[in-house]
């Protein structure tokens, strides 16, 4: 039995000793190891969500049209929670938590800070925003924006002027800083004590000018390393990396995210139309936006 | 089949396991002073065992690969902390994704020479009889695999030939006529390939492949020779794997290149390494020199 069988059975033992050791390698990114999920203390699970810099337009693509359909703004829900924020700033996921809770949770922290004003649908279709009524949202996935914020402007339709404006502009990673175990081997170089990589700065941009455009041109200028990639889906570009910190390199939530006037356009950064003495900022998130207090605009 | 050189004359396991060991080592390693010496040996012994065909694989195929391999990667990879300029696109052309894309254009490079050595060297008689008793079907099936593309070329010039002289050319008449030729010779060599590979498959059987205590008939032995061979490869592959987990031969180019100091120790992997790549070189030149001397010295004595 076993002379005839041997070869087979120590093929089925090398299997299985390969898958065994496949679960418990789990992934690359950090905390994954081990045998149960619950093991992790201290990091991200593999979440279906988007990368967060798209998160922007992307998670809004989880069959998530409630805020569209409730159509106008509501109150938040637990304004009492405003005060947990500051207690659990990053989110930090506990034990025994699947994904799809943590991102849950995440979106009670971020959503309990009172920054996510919902989409307003009948403040962005009065704007003159083509929203679809089958899916809540226009041709680029994009859901109402919320009231008194800018609409997107497709940036073929965008007409740059001669006028000169001049806008605000800082690239900061410092959200890396409290995660420096997660980030990728070589990485670490690149950070900035501080976490600062561009320090708020005035810049001068022409009239119908986006974010997308004055980052450009600011790395440039700065000798800044910027990676971006044209994503037709959104209509926008997508920052995949700045000053060699790309998206993912700090667990697998992480990524480039912007803030106009202390709000996350819920859109790309080449659809924000900028308006005279506008602040932007680009900051790194390693926590789907919820260490930089952006959660809300993945729509999640 | 006469052996090509010295070293295809070895043993079939000192064969494998030293293209066991380049090839593992030059897919791994990245350092460019491990790719230059993995290329450079490549190159040379293909054309000790290839000659002329070597040459003009290397300049008409590898050539063009390696500038296309080199060019794509910056194009495509925009990573890397010195930027040179701004391609069209609006992304930035790095230093670093220049440098890796050499880097990588090199190792395939050097990878498919070492292929070519391999297939001259690893007959499939020697494949088969390394791994016929320890995996029979999958190293029947291999080796036919490998065969394959060979004898199907061989066969298709039969047949064009053939159905050139029956005038059913590829390269006469009208386009349909000649579309309609093709697909004949296709269907053709379709129905030889399946039947022989039937054929293959039942004259094999009926001699007993795969049974137990079958015994097959080869001109290998493990001599003192192997043996010695054996130990080098072992020692020299021990070796390497020892600097590399070592990191002597770790080289980094994202986002910043950096490169493992070039101590003693590590110039001494390379060596190492470079000893390794180059070993049936030197033991075919060493036999070619023993050759002319005994000739010279065989020439003299008839005087």
């Amino acid at each position: 039995m076993w002379q005839k069988h041997k070869t087979k059975i120590i093929a089925i033992c090398a299997v299985l000793i390969v898958l065994a050791g496949a679960f418990w390698y789990g992934g690359s990114a950090p905390g994954l190891q081990g045998w149960t999920a619950a093991d992790n203390t201290k990091t991200d699970n593999p979440v279906t969500a988007p990368d967060p810099a798209q998160a922007t337009q992307t998670a809004e693509q989880n069959g998530k049209t409630q805020q569209a359909e409730q159509g106008e703004p509501q109150e938040q829900d637990k304004p009492d929670d405003a005060t947990a924020k500051p207690e659990q700033p990053a989110a930090k996921p506990q034990d025994n938590l699947t994904p799809a809770e943590k991102v849950a949770a995440a979106a009670e922290i971020a959503g309990a800070a009172g920054q996510a004003a919902p989409g307003s649908e009948s403040y962005s279709k009065e704007q003159g925003m083509q929203i679809d009524p089958a899916t809540g949202k226009d041709q680029y996935n994009t859901d109402p924006v919320p009231e008194g914020k800018p609409l997107p402007v497709e940036p073929e339709n965008a007409v740059i002027t001669d006028e000169a404006y001049t806008c605000t502009m800082s690239i900061s990673c410092a959200s890396i800083l409290e995660h420096m175990d997660w980030l990728a081997d070589g990485k670490a170089e690149l950070v900035p004590e501080d976490g600062v990589i561009l320090a708020p700065t005035e810049v001068t941009f022409y009239g119908g000018e986006s974010v997308f455009n004055v980052l450009q041109r600011v790395c440039k200028q700065n000798k800044i390393h910027m990676e971006f990639m044209n994503t037709p889906m959104y209509n926008s570009a997508y920052i995949e990396g700045i000053h060699n910190l790309y998206e993912f390199d700090c667990g697998e939530l992480s990524g480039w995210m912007y803030s106009v006037n202390d709000w996350f356009p819920n859109y790309g950064c080449s659809r924000y139309q900028l308006s005279d003495g506008d602040v932007i900022c680009w900051e790194y998130t390693c926590d789907l936006g919820v260490d930089v207090n952006g959660f809300y605009s993945t729509g999640a | 089949m006469a052996n090509r050189d010295t070293f295809s004359g070895l043993h079939p396991l000192v064969n494998f396991l030293y293209f066991g060991l380049v090839l593992l080592f030059g897919m791994c390693f990245m350092h460019p002073a491990c790719l230059i010496i993995s290329l450079a040996s490549a190159v040379a012994y293909n054309i000790y065992l290839n000659g002329r065909r070597a040459v003009r694989f290397q300049l008409m195929f590898v050539l063009p690969m390696l500038l296309l391999a080199a060019v794509l990667n910056p194009a495509f990879n925009h990573q890397g902390a010195t930027i040179l300029t701004y391609l069209p696109s609006g992304n930035p052309l790095t230093l670093e994704s220049i440098l890796y894309g050499l880097a990588a254009a090199v190792m395939l490079c050097a990878v498919v020479t070492w292929f070519g050595c391999y297939n001259a060297v690893m007959t499939s008689d020697k494949f088969v009889y390394l791994f016929g008793r320890v995996i029979p079907a999958l190293s029947l099936v291999l080796s036919m695999t490998l065969r394959f593309v060979p004898k199907f070329t061989a066969q298709l010039k039969v047949v064009t030939e053939a159905q050139q002289c029956i005038g059913r050319s590829t390269s006469d008449g009208t386009l349909l006529q000649r579309l309609k030729n093709a697909v004949t010779i296709t269907s053709i060599m379709l129905t030889w390939a399946l039947e022989n590979a039937i054929e293959t498959a039942d004259s094999m059987k009926s001699r007993g492949y795969g049974l137990p205590g079958r015994t097959a008939f080869s001109i290998y032995r493990f001599d003192d020779r192997d043996r010695a061979a054996l130990l080098w490869l072992g020692f020299c592959g021990f070796f390497i794997c020892c600097g590399w987990l070592a990191g002597g031969v770790s080289f980094r180019y994202y986002p910043t290149v950096v490169c493992a100091p070039a101590t003693p120790l590590n110039i001494c992997f390379f060596a190492v390494y470079l000893a390794l790549c180059l070993t049936p070189l030197l033991l075919n030149i060493k036999e070619d020199l023993v050759w002319t001397k005994l000739r010279r010295e065989g020439s003299e004595a008839n005087v």
